[in-house]
């Protein structure tokens, strides 16, 4: 479980001068090859497939329920319902990776906009947004989880908002350490020395050099938000039917374990699978974008 | 040193005080409320209900419930449960066992397993094992911590009938075998994830390692390479892992929440998992102040060891 | 059970409808329910004796938590699991609805002079003999202790429901008390079957009854004393051999708490639960679960009611017509035999079918979309582009909320969303988390509709003025459970008239004529009357379901195992 933050962000360290650090770049690209194309056939996939179904991923034919996966003409077989998995598998795909993605620009947004601002304004504002940074981290993330969800009612948008609410701390903590490194640097001391506005040279000169790590967090942040959308949903918090969403599919599927497990099965090896793609471009780019790069 | 540590004391008093801010104020604005519990029957009057809201104190102004709380708790009263009247300190006494017992055996598990993997791993670098290796604890890391419980209760309890499907004991019986049959999948599923992260951080610090020089220095003397490996790599390899013990336990905190929801297990998790659907404000105020000290401590606990294992790290920074 | 003809229906809808061949077969669980209902009872060979002394121990499987432990605060349902063992009532219903006395000799009634002056004057007789666990001896102090506590101010009784009226409480003697009420007030008695005493001796000592130590180590009179807790876990009473009633035959009770149902129903099948009551077998389990060697699995009445909520203000709900017609579109069976597997029983009343206020002669509910599509026709409702019909500018349109997490309900929804959008109705699906929907959003009446499981009536009596009086609308006068919001002036005659008198043949005739009303104003939609099912180890002996007690431990005193 990648949940927490500091898993999120492993430091991988080892350089090496007799090494095949050419390999390594050369494996790991692999990976993230795989990765990347793995989500780009997943996204299509959500996007096209539903359109070339015979099923909808709503429609209720209570006679056909619990039908085992190839045994006929529902491929991934069907709910307690009679629905087709494999349409509300695909249906479930877009909302959990449009969850994933909006969860990550939402919390990308508040954290770069925090960490810049700390990192910027050393002295009281800083500290104090990295206190309030350091108080959120105190919590651990499912904790956190569940006791925002009693604020919210669950709706796509809300746990979008939920998740972003959790996940934003890390990324601050990576931009500030990154604007305050940078600030000290000849550039932004000559912007400022022309008398540029706070506000420019934050957006416009220490933002653009501190994209690297934005990039990885924020693939890593993806994967974080998709896995995140299951716990919810398994802890009965999630977005609510008739919405699909691979969390809600899984969400009963423990009673059905022993009759129909392809109902827990298939929609768990889509999060893993989606949730391990994005996780293997998120090293790859890291590797890429700058291999010395360590992150908290 | 203790002027170290007085600093990070006094910095994690501040956090606990911005943390009981949060917590208080996440709980106390959403809505519903205890009194729900009882509601749906429908053989509580309204008038029923708002008499004991307003017993409970749950009429008052929030600012004034949170410095009552605030007071209440630097007195060391934590309040009492809602929902069964006893003092909190008491109720989270209970459930700790079985989420240390969960934690501290799924800890040990992990270091085990992904030590093993990690040395391996660095030794035999781009081997078939390191990249299977690699591809396994990123899969690891990946796969939801619940999913993992059900494939494993599906497999082992439900298929192969060798585990039970959750419990922490038989009633009844409680022997040390029992208790241990019933520990063997929570603790794999929650080793899951520690094991992964044990394995990478163990294969980059033998790395790291590996290529200092007093390492080089012994093998161009001809030292053994099993010997390098046994005296020199791993003692200094294995010393930063400590660290990662403290900064693992939020993690380990949340996975542990949720394997004890899967496997029935008596826990903490449980605990605020059930607290949290009741709103028992108390108690998941009172856990929630817990597992940040423990939070805490762990990450105090892995700057002390870091400092100790490398004395030239500054106590700056962080 | 509801019959709809199949075939027409089939053609014009294909989707819900269901045919005859796929109820054989999905159905299969109904036709082993029928058969089971009651076999609890049906012992093949007359029970052998219970033993000399208390012997064996029995583990009670719980899906939630018994966590209130004094009998007069605020606890839950399962919470009674415990009170019944340790404590005592004056009088219990047994599964016919008979008052059976406990710690009382007999029950008040005018006839033997108990309830006087037109109900207002109240006297009890009570058992000799009775000791408490610590052998403190019991006497009417402790009733009369009870009774003043529930009212006391700053004490956090559950309810006061009934208990308010009561006044001048008198001990005329060491065995009995009289006291007198307010207003002549029937469901009084059937209060008190659920109206445990507490020891006077021990309570009258704590600063504050409130935190008592008491109430985590609770003292009674029942046939079990009070063990030990692992909190989250299991609590275990111990037989109290002093016991004044039959039994306790087991040595030891373990009320084990698994906190999924699935789980619950996994730990039954390995035999590490004995019994699984309460909330019972999920119904998704339940052909299974009789086909399990060395288990018995019954199907249990139960007073609980499932039901569509409407809320009565709501723009669209308020009108009857709209209710009519969104009552004939639901599919009851298709959402009995198939979501439920068979297991819970069609109703058209507020009253449970084991009462003696049941009337039998209400209109059955059909599936029929074609009656509903006339019924909005006639009202003028007009379908419009989108589907969904409008009257003076206002769609057809509403929301059905209930707790979320709660998977055979939400399948419900999913299904009555299918039929309603095929006579013009929208509905939305707005679920939330327990603790948010039923509080003020249900007591306050915020929603547009609910799914809820709940009961009509005052703990074993018919009554339902608080559930169903003008005066007893928590978003009006704060007071009551009127969430819906009804407000009929005839329905506010009959339930008054039914709390003063307390002749049961006239009660009856008004509850009959309640019921009548109620099902022609629909301020309730009756989905079904629930039907769980328990399951418990063959051996077992005693065990026997009453609809009339909260819990089915209600005589845990009386099991024991056959050897």
């Amino acid at each position: 479980m990648s949940l927490e933050p500091t898993l999120d962000a492993l430091p991988i360290r080892a350089e090496g001068f007799w090494n095949g650090r050419g390999m390594r770049r050369f494996r790991r690209h692999k990976l993230a090859v795989f990765g990347a194309v793995t989500i780009i056939l997943m996204t299509l996939a959500c996007v096209i497939g539903p359109w070339l179904l015979p099923y909808s991923d709503t429609f209720i034919d209570i006679r056909q329920r619990f039908a085992p996966p190839f045994a006929g003409s529902h491929v991934l077989g069907t709910d307690p319902l009679g629905r087709d998995v494999l349409a509300r598998l695909l249906m479930a795909g877009r909302i959990s990776l449009a969850v994933g993605f909006c969860a990550m620009v939402l919390a990308m947004g508040i954290g770069i906009a925090v960490g810049v601002a700390a990192g910027f304004y050393e002295g009281v504002i800083g500290a104090a947004l990295m206190r309030f940074v350091d108080a959120m981290l105190c919590f651990p993330t499912i904790f956190l989880l569940l006791a925002i969800s009693a604020l919210i009612q669950p709706s796509v948008p809300s746990i979008v908002m939920l998740i972003a609410m959790t996940s934003w701390m890390e990324v601050a903590r990576v931009v500030e350490a990154q604007i305050r490194s940078l600030r000290t640097r000849e550039f932004a001391q000559a912007a400022v020395a022309m008398g540029s506005s706070n506000m420019r040279i934050m957006v416009r000169e220490l933002l653009p050099n501190a994209i690297a790590p934005i990039v990885v967090a924020a693939t890593l942040n993806v994967a974080h938000a998709i896995l995140a959308e299951s716990y919810i949903s398994f802890l009965g918090y999630g977005i609510q039917p008739p919405t699909p969403s691979w969390g809600n599919m899984l969400e009963n599927a423990q009673s059905y374990l022993t009759s129909a497990p392809w109902l827990a099965i298939i929609p768990g090896a889509a999060i893993t699978l989606a949730v391990t793609s994005f996780n293997f471009v998120g090293d790859g780019l890291r590797d890429a974008l700058d291999p010395r790069m360590d992150l908290p | 040193m203790s002027g170290f540590l007085l600093q990070r004391l006094m910095q994690a008093i501040l956090l606990l005080f911005i943390v009981s801010m949060i917590g208080f104020a996440i709980l106390h604005l959403a809505p519903g409320g205890p009194m729900s519990q009882f509601a749906e029957g429908g053989d509580m009057t309204q008038a029923d209900l708002d008499r004991i809201a307003e017993q409970l104190g749950l009429n008052r102004p929030l600012p004034v419930q949170y410095a009552e709380w605030l007071w209440r708790m630097l007195s060391g009263d934590w309040g009492r449960s809602y929902r069964d009247q006893q003092p909190v300190l008491h109720i989270i006494a209970g459930h700790l066992g079985p989420t240390l017992e969960l934690m501290v055996s799924s800890t040990l598990l992990a270091m085990l397993i992904g030590a093993w993997i990690g040395i391996i791993g660095a030794v035999k670098r781009y081997s078939l094992f390191d990249s299977i290796a690699t591809i396994g604890t990123m899969i690891a890391l990946s796969i939801p911590t619940f999913w993992f419980g059900l494939v494993v209760i599906y497999v082992f309890s439900v298929g192969l009938g060798w585990l039970p499907s959750g419990n922490r004991f038989t009633i009844g019986d409680g022997s040390f075998l029992n208790r241990l049959h019933h520990l063997v999948g929570p603790c794999i599923v929650l080793a899951l994830v520690s094991t992964a992260v044990w394995s990478r951080y163990m294969r980059s610090s033998m790395l790291d390692v590996i290529n200092q020089d007093f390492v080089r220095t012994a093998r161009a003397k001809g030292v053994p390479e099993r010997r390098i490996l046994m005296t020199h790599v791993l003692r200094n390899a294995l010393l930063p892992m400590i660290t990662i013990t403290g900064l693992h336990v939020p993690s380990l905190l949340s996975g542990a929440l949720v394997t004890e929801t899967v496997f029935t297990w008596p826990g903490m998790g449980r605990l605020f998992l059930d607290s949290i659907s009741y709103r028992d404000y108390p108690v998941v105020m009172g856990i929630l102040m817990f597992t940040a000290v423990m939070v805490l401590l762990g990450s105090l606990l892995a700057d002390l060891l870091y400092g100790v294992a490398d004395p030239r790290i500054a106590r700056s920074g962080r | 059970m509801t019959k709809n003809s199949d075939g027409s229906v089939t053609s014009a809808f294909p989707m819900p409808a269901i045919h005859r061949r796929d109820l054989l077969a999905l159905g299969a669980g109904g036709l082993l329910a029928a058969s089971g209902v009651g076999s609890a009872r049906a012992q093949t060979k007359p029970a052998p004796p219970p033993p000399a002394k208390p012997t064996g121990q029995v583990v009670v499987g719980l899906s939630q938590e018994p966590t209130a432990f004094n009998p007069l605060m605020p606890g839950i349902e399962v919470d009674e699991t415990v009170w019944m063992q340790i404590f005592n009532t004056l009088w219990v219903a047994d599964p016919q609805g008979n008052l059976i006395p406990d710690l009382a000799v007999e029950i008040p009634s005018e006839a033997n002079g108990g309830i006087s002056e037109g109900g207002l004057a109240w006297k009890v007789k009570l058992r000799d003999g009775v000791t408490w666990h610590d052998g403190t001896p019991f006497t009417a102090e402790d009733v009369k202790y009870t009774l003043e506590l529930i009212v006391a101010p700053g004490f956090k009784s559950r309810t006061r429901v009934g208990h308010a009226l009561v006044k001048d409480i008198k001990v005329t003697g060491p065995r009995e008390i009289s006291w007198r009420m307010e207003k002549a007030y029937a469901p009084y008695l059937a209060l008190l079957s659920n109206t445990y005493i507490v020891p006077k001796h021990i309570l009258e000592k704590a600063a504050d009854p409130n935190t008592a130590p008491f109430n985590g180590a609770p003292v009674g009179t029942g046939p079990f004393k009070w063990g030990t807790r692992t909190p989250g876990d299991n609590i275990q009473l111990v037989a109290n051999e002093k016991f004044h009633g039959k039994g306790p035959y087991l040595e030891r009770a373990v009320l084990k708490y698994v906190p999924d149902r699935t789980a619950l129903y996994a730990q039954f099948r390995t035999g590490q639960v004995d019994l699984i009551i309460g909330t019972g077998i999920p119904a998704n389990f339940y052909a299974e679960a009789v086909k399990l060697p060395g288990r018995k699995v019954v199907k249990i009445p139960s007073a609980s009611l499932e039901i569509l909520m409407p809320n009565l203000e709501h723009p669209v709900l308020k009108e009857k017509a709209v209710r009519q017609a969104l009552y004939a579109s639901i599919n009851k069976q298709a959402i009995i035999d198939i979501i439920y597997y068979g297991l819970h029983i069609p109703t058209e009343s507020f009253a449970p079918q084991e009462s003696w206020a049941y009337n039998p002669n209400l209109p059955k509910q059909t599936y029929d979309l074609a009656l509903a599509n006339k019924i909005l026709d006639d009202a003028g409702w007009k379908r419009s582009g989108s589907g969904t019909r409008m009257k003076n500018g206002v769609p057809l349109e509403f929301a059905v909320s209930t707790t979320t997490g709660a998977a055979l309900r939400e399948q419900c929804q999913q299904l009555m969303m299918q039929d309603w959008a095929q006579v013009g109705v929208k509905m939305t699906i707005n679920n939330m988390p327990a603790a948010v929907i039923w509080g003020e959003f249900y007591t306050r009446s915020k929603f547009d509709s609910l799914i809820v499981g709940t009961a009509f009536r005052t703990v074993i009596d018919p009554d339902p003025a608080h559930r169903f009086g003008s005066d007893a609308i928590p978003a009006k006068s704060g007071a009551g459970a009127n969430q819906m919001q009804w407000q009929n002036a005839e329905a506010d005659k009959l339930m008054k008239a039914g709390q003063e008198t307390f002749d049961q043949a006239k009660r009856k005739e008004i509850y009959f004529k309640l019921q009548e009303l109620v099902r022609e104003e629909l301020p309730i939609l009756p989905i079904y009357q629930y039907a769980p099912v328990e399951g418990y180890k063959e051996g077992l002996i005693g065990y026997e379901p009453n609809v009339n007690a909260r819990q089915n431990t209600w005589n845990m005193g009386s099991w024991y195992w056959a050897r």
